[in-house]
């Protein structure tokens, strides 16, 4: 079976006591984008942790059902939006909100990094995150998902349950839409 | 006090610089997805994610392998 993507993966590092090379491959392939759209679709870091575990865990057991009809991305980003929609629904993200400082640690940039980038990219990242929860739900996942160039516009038509004309025609919008509150967030 | 000097210069203009960069990163995007590809790069996942993958796959009944793996195994 041809599931595309995996021999993207850098050698095996994180994960040595994992099932198979194959899941270390398919997560080093992947969990930094699925972090990163779990982190802002649920604006929490540490919820974020722990959807990318659960979407993980997910992904592997289900492994051996995955018919690489779509690329490996692909699903994961399917299992990923399916399970942050889930958690928005819950009684607990209605009620329970992250606190500010929760950001600092998450959008840790590299050490070599100077403390006046290190507060830019922070005040960058709450930014980002104050901009997209203003949204609809809708441009947020379109954002964030055609952000990823390594999707293609019919990967992200089919994630989003449209067709690709109508995620450019939404995509338009949906930036117009960012700049505009992105500008309330200064 | 000529060294102090050459070193407060060379600090200045490594400020400067840092300060240029982060502007010029910062700042310059073309479009929403830029700045959100930007801030993809800048955040990483924490490695206790992987960690909690391992020991709740050492929790899990064990995977099973293709067939191809069991008959030449």
């Amino acid at each position: 079976m041809d599931k595309p993507l995996i021999e993207q993966a850098p050698p095996a590092q994180l994960l040595p006591d994992l099932a198979s090379e194959e899941l270390t491959a398919l997560y080093q392939a992947h969990h930094r984008e699925i972090f990163y759209l779990n982190l802002r679709l649920l604006g929490d870091p540490q919820r974020a942790e722990d959807a990318t575990h659960d979407v993980f865990l997910k992904a592997f057991t289900k492994w051996k059902d995955f018919r690489g009809d779509s690329s490996c991305r692909a699903w994961l980003y399917r299992i990923a939006i399916n399970h942050c929609s889930n958690l928005r629904q819950t009684w607990h993200n209605r009620h329970i909100f992250p606190a500010e400082e929760d950001f600092v640690e998450d959008n840790a940039p590299a050490n070599t990094d100077s403390p006046l980038r290190v507060l830019e990219i922070k005040e960058l990242g709450d930014r980002i995150q104050k901009t997209l929860d203003g949204l609809p739900e809708e441009y947020r996942l379109l954002l964030l998902l055609v952000a990823d160039q390594e999707l293609s516009y019919d990967e992200v038509a089919a994630l989003t349950g449209q067709t690709p004309d109508a995620v450019r025609g939404k995509l338009h919008r949906a930036r117009k839409a960012f700049t505009a509150q992105f500008q309330k967030t200064a | 006090m000529k060294y102090e000097k050459k070193f407060r210069q060379e600090e200045q203009q490594q400020v400067s610089e840092n300060q240029l960069q982060s502007q010029q990163t910062i700042h310059d995007f073309a479009t929403p997805e830029d700045m959100l590809r930007f801030d993809a790069k800048q955040t990483m996942t924490p490695n206790s994610v992987a960690e909690r993958l391992n020991r709740s796959l050492k929790n899990q009944p064990r995977l099973a392998q293709p067939w191809w793996k069991r008959l030449f195994s």
